[in-house]
């Protein structure tokens, strides 16, 4: 299953070299803030990508675990704890809450999956936006990790860290026993049950491993900008935009996240700029024009299974064209 | 297909060479970078902010500028949220070089600038955000044009004691950061001055049904009811209140939404509003110059009359502007020392001086709806009327 | 006691306009399977419909309902066509991707079209009140729910007496033997987002004059759409109609013992419970 063959692989060394280099290059803050925010969405679409991608299971919750990051993070700190400690024990924390919301997730199939992820969200948003201790709407400071001068470009190669370690972790997946029983739920769970794989298990491990790193990013990012409220780390659209970024680029690639993040990011902030009131109509536009005509995102090769080739049901139910992976022939592909 | 995805790839990767090119420093201008929420949750206050802002620029240019230049305005959205925020400072700042900041509108966005501005060592000057810990850092770079929640809860402390001396409350918010900032502030000035809170209860905002909630504050019987409510909340919790048939001693809030123009008639809580007392920083009937002229232009631009958050921006532009004129400088540590000594007597907003601490003294009005219009009754200095104590029953209103 | 019934009869009436948004989703996702995260984005389109005819014509949205309705169902028809049809048989996620899409061009062309700022309407009906007995009632609340009444029941007999909602109903139950029926499943898919709108659209004029009418306003509604469905059982138009009544009741009492801040975070806890104990819905069928 060797996902880097030909181009791809050269996409891939140009990406890193690129990333790398940035910053001799670049003396200027905003810039680095955004770029600093492109490779950490990177970073996250390629974790988001080990559940919808390579599991099939698309989640629109994700926010959950990088708001819980975030604001772990902010917490841990204001209760003086030493902040690479609370660093570690947000994420630990967000991955608990993970194991959580797997259990009770994953007995679900298809939207019904999405909805409770969607729920479970929502749930911890409003827990927070009600609580004292989270500052409820006010919101909670955040200390910065690194406090030197020039602190952007150490986020921005935290975030390159990130990306990379995402990466490896994806890498990893495709290639390995684990990732392969993904791909089997995620083309036919009902089968990978009957053939003998725990399939709510490796589920969940899938989940356990997205959000660690997704909280990762999480903390890393309420670090950097060091305020939050729940408006900014726990919003739906957050979740959205991730799966977005990972969908549109290409779910169950290696390369496609990337892509992904860098195009659609950077459009964002561009649109922000020339077209000020009118960048979300822009970039809704975007969406609409890309789903139409690009229906294999934009690393191609995930489209393959046509709708309703099994009955639907609720909880019991079917996958609906869940996306395959790319050069690989998927069951029933073309 | 293969073709046709490659040129939908181009396509998009177009979109992108678009590049913006760095905006040099225009030499013919000077450029002051505003931030605020153009979209978002907050985006209706923006667009208040906006239209203030618009008003002001309009009326620097028409005499001529500052420092014989034309003014422009770099507006950044921060689409309500803090981080979006910090990434404005630096773009205005690094990329487009600034000569001052203005923004963002609320308390949260303002509060995460402060960092950065003071790192860029850039002058700030805050229009609306009102929770008090704003300040907290003492930066010399930051200052701010309006009251604090502080002030808002301490005259109304003074109000309370001097007409009546009620010995209960009970608070109702809107679960947002301008709601439980009021609400914090509120409840200890209250229980410091010996005033019981009984209760505290949030809600979610923008909701259609209050009246659970309402009957709930019935239940508690409180003398003193202090709403932190948006806009047409205000409405919906007074024409409700009235069903519920919710007769406290005193109706008060903390503004906005029970000081907005359209609150006391058809358009609003019509009726329902009578007796309401609210503190405000500034209404088109507030005892200022040029209130009235603001008024009337808002109006022509927008059809609808402005709140303080429009004068807020509106007035800080012009206060920016006076100092960079004072300063006779574009430089940032003039400008900071320029705003740090400006005096000015009196304005649309009333004199602006800035105390040691940056912190405007911006006197609070407490207003009382009369007649279907609102009078101001407090402080005595600036009163145009006496506040009526208690509010009627709605029994016995007509 | 009395408050406690006084928060169910609220619950009630607020209840109905849940139901016609929860069933204008249920025939969206229940014959079609579209994720649509649009609905609440079309909801604010039919209510800025209404405050336009009532702002411009002063047409009481107790009647500017109707041709909000069919706007919508006319939008819901080109947009069918245009846009959902054509990745009809692609997955879930483009189908969420697009209908997101549409709802962030629909929410900034609202707010490049009329302002970001807060719209009330005020008519006299919403002044007034009915009392019986210890309970208030108020009157254009009671009007809306009549309304709401009428189109609930007459969306259900005609799915249950009509061919066409007989259709609609095999389609539901089994999409690819629907045609083997006879079924012409694409006119009728559309016919039902179409239908599916303009009840968004419905229920957008009758909220018009007890919300306030700004671009996001939709945003929530999408969300409780979406429980509503779920606690009605996928697809079943009637549990949607029960399922809003519940919503209404349960957000209204726990407004009143808890606090109104929790009555949101209920709604989601409830759908959790539903999803996690009985995820065919409290008035689900039971399906294999």
């Amino acid at each position: 299953m060797n996902q880097l063959r030909g181009w791809r692989l050269w996409v891939l060394i140009a990406i890193a070299l690129v990333a790398v280099a940035l910053p001799l290059f670049v003396h200027n803050d905003y810039l680095m803030q955004v770029f600093f925010r492109i490779v950490l969405f990177a970073a996250l679409g390629l974790a988001w990508n080990l559940v919808g991608g390579y599991a099939g299971q698309l989640s629109l919750g994700h926010v959950a675990f990088f708001g819980a990051g975030a604001y772990g993070l902010a917490i841990w700190t204001a209760h003086g704890v030493p902040k690479w400690l609370a660093f570690v024990l947000a994420v630990l924390i967000a991955t608990l809450f993970a194991a959580i919301i797997g259990k009770i997730a994953f007995r679900l199939r298809g939207p019904y999956f999405t909805l409770s992820t969607i729920a479970a969200a929502e749930v911890l948003r409003l827990i927070v936006t009600n609580l004292n201790i989270t500052g409820g709407a006010i919101g909670l400071s955040t200390p910065p990790l690194f406090s030197i001068q020039g602190f952007w470009t150490w986020f921005y190669y935290s975030a390159v860290a990130l990306a990379f370690l995402t990466f490896l972790v994806n890498l990893w997946t495709s290639r390995s026993r684990f990732g392969y029983y993904l791909m089997a739920i995620r083309e036919d769970e009902d089968t990978a049950s009957a053939v003998g794989i725990d399939t709510a298990n490796y589920k969940l491990r899938s989940l356990l491993l997205s959000a660690f790193l997704t909280a990762m990013g999480g903390a890393l990012y309420a670090s950097a900008f060091q305020y939050i409220v729940p408006d900014s780390v726990l919003n739906i659209d957050i979740s959205v935009q991730i799966a977005i970024i990972t969908m549109l680029g290409g779910a169950g690639t290696l390369v496609g996240p990337i892509v992904g993040a860098v195009l659609l990011l950077g459009a964002s902030e561009l649109f922000k700029t020339r077209f000020q009131e009118s960048h979300l109509l822009i970039y809704g536009i975007l969406i609409v024009v890309v789903v139409l005509f690009l229906p294999e995102g934009l690393v191609g090769g995930l489209e393959h299974r046509r709708r309703g080739k099994k009955p639907s049901q609720p909880a019991a139910g079917a996958s609906q064209g869940q996306p395959a992976l790319a050069d690989t022939p998927a069951k029933g592909g073309r | 297909m293969r073709f046709r995805s490659f040129v939908a790839f181009l396509a998009v990767l177009s979109m992108l060479a678009v590049v913006p090119a760095a905006h040099a420093a225009d030499g013919n201008t000077v450029k002051i970078g505003v931030i605020t929420s153009l979209t978002g949750s907050q985006a209706a206050f923006g667009e208040a902010h906006k239209n203030g802002y618009m008003i002001a620029l309009d009326e620097i240019n028409a005499k001529g500028g500052v420092l014989g230049k034309k003014v422009e305005l770099d507006f950044y959205d921060d689409q309500s949220k803090p981080d979006q925020a910090v990434q404005g400072v630096s773009k205005l700042v690094d990329q487009d070089h600034v000569a001052m900041l203005l923004g963002s509108y609320s308390s949260e966005n303002t509060k995460a600038i402060i960092n950065p501005v003071t790192t860029h060592q850039i002058p700030l000057l805050i229009p609306t955000a009102t929770a008090d810990n704003v300040m907290d850092s003492k930066s010399p770079w930051v200052f701010r044009i309006c009251a604090g929640a502080a002030a808002y809860a301490k005259t109304w402390i003074d109000f309370l004691k001097k007409n009546g001396d009620p010995k209960t409350m009970v608070i109702v918010y809107e679960k947002t950061n301008f709601g439980q900032a009021n609400m914090q502030a509120m409840k200890a000035a209250a229980t410091a001055a010996g005033i019981r809170v009984l209760a505290t209860e949030e809600y979610e905002a923008k909701a259609p049904d209050y009246k659970a909630v309402l009957r709930r504050v019935k239940d508690k019987n409180p003398e003193v009811i202090y709403f932190c409510s948006y806009l047409l909340d205000a409405t919906t919790l007074m024409r409700q209140s009235q069903e519920v048939d919710l007769n406290p001693r005193y109706y008060t809030a903390a503004g906005t939404g029970f000081s907005a123009a359209e609150f006391p008639t058809a358009k609003g809580a019509g009726k329902n509003a009578e007796y309401t007392l609210s503190v405000s920083q500034w209404l088109p009937e507030a005892p200022w110059p040029h209130a009235k002229e603001f008024d009337a232009e808002y109006f022509k631009r927008t059809n609808t009359h402005p709140q303080y958050h429009a004068m807020q921006a509106y007035q800080s532009l012009m206060t920016a502007v006076q100092a960079i004129a004072n300063a006779k400088s574009l430089e940032a540590a003039k400008i900071r020392d320029a705003l740090k000594n400006i005096d000015l007597k009196t304005s649309a907003f009333g004199p602006v001086k800035f105390d040691a601490n940056d912190q405007n003294q911006h006197p609070v009005l407490i207003t009382q709806i009369q007649g279907g219009k609102y009078r101001v009754v407090f402080p005595a200095d600036v009163a145009d009327a006496k506040p009526i104590i208690p509010a009627p029953k709605w029994s016995d209103r007509h | 006691m009395v408050g406690f019934l006084q928060a169910c009869l609220d619950g009630l009436l607020i209840g109905a306009l849940y139901a016609l948004i929860g069933m204008g989703l249920a025939l969206i996702f229940g014959v079609m399977r579209i994720v649509n995260f649009a609905h609440g984005a079309f909801l604010m389109v039919g209510m800025y419909a209404s405050w336009l005819l009532f702002d411009r014509f002063n047409l009481n949205p107790y009647l500017g309902f109707i041709p909000a309705g069919l706007l919508l169902f006319a939008l819901g028809f080109l947009v069918y066509k245009a846009l959902i049809q054509p990745i009809r048989e692609r997955s879930d996620f483009m189908q969420i991707l697009m209908t997101t899409g549409i709802a962030l061009i629909l929410v900034d062309t609202a707010q490049l079209s009329f302002g970001a700022d807060y719209h009330q309407t005020n008519i006299e009906l919403v002044n007034r009140s009915l009392h019986f007995g210890p309970f208030v009632m108020n009157a254009a609340s009671a009007v809306s729910f009549a309304i709401a009444a009428v189109f609930i029941i007459g969306l259900q007999l005609f799915v249950v007496r009509t061919r066409t909602g007989q259709a609609l109903r095999a389609i539901a139950q089994n999409r690819d033997v629907a045609p083997l029926m006879g079924v012409n499943v694409t006119r009728i898919q559309g016919l039902s987002f179409a239908l599916g709108l303009a009840y968004a659209g419905i229920a957008g004029g009758l909220l018009l004059p007890a919300l306030y009418l700004f671009p996001s306003v939709g945003e929530d509604y999408t969300l409780k759409a979406f429980v509503i469905v779920v606690l009605g059982g996928m697809g079943s138009i009637e549990g949607a109609a029960m399922g809003g009544l519940v919503l209404g009741v349960t957000e209204n009492v726990t407004s009143l013992y808890l606090g109104n801040q929790w009555a949101l975070a209920v709604d989601f806890l409830l759908f959790l419970l539903v999803l996690s104990l009985k995820p065919s819905g409290i008035f689900g069928r039971q399906r294999a």
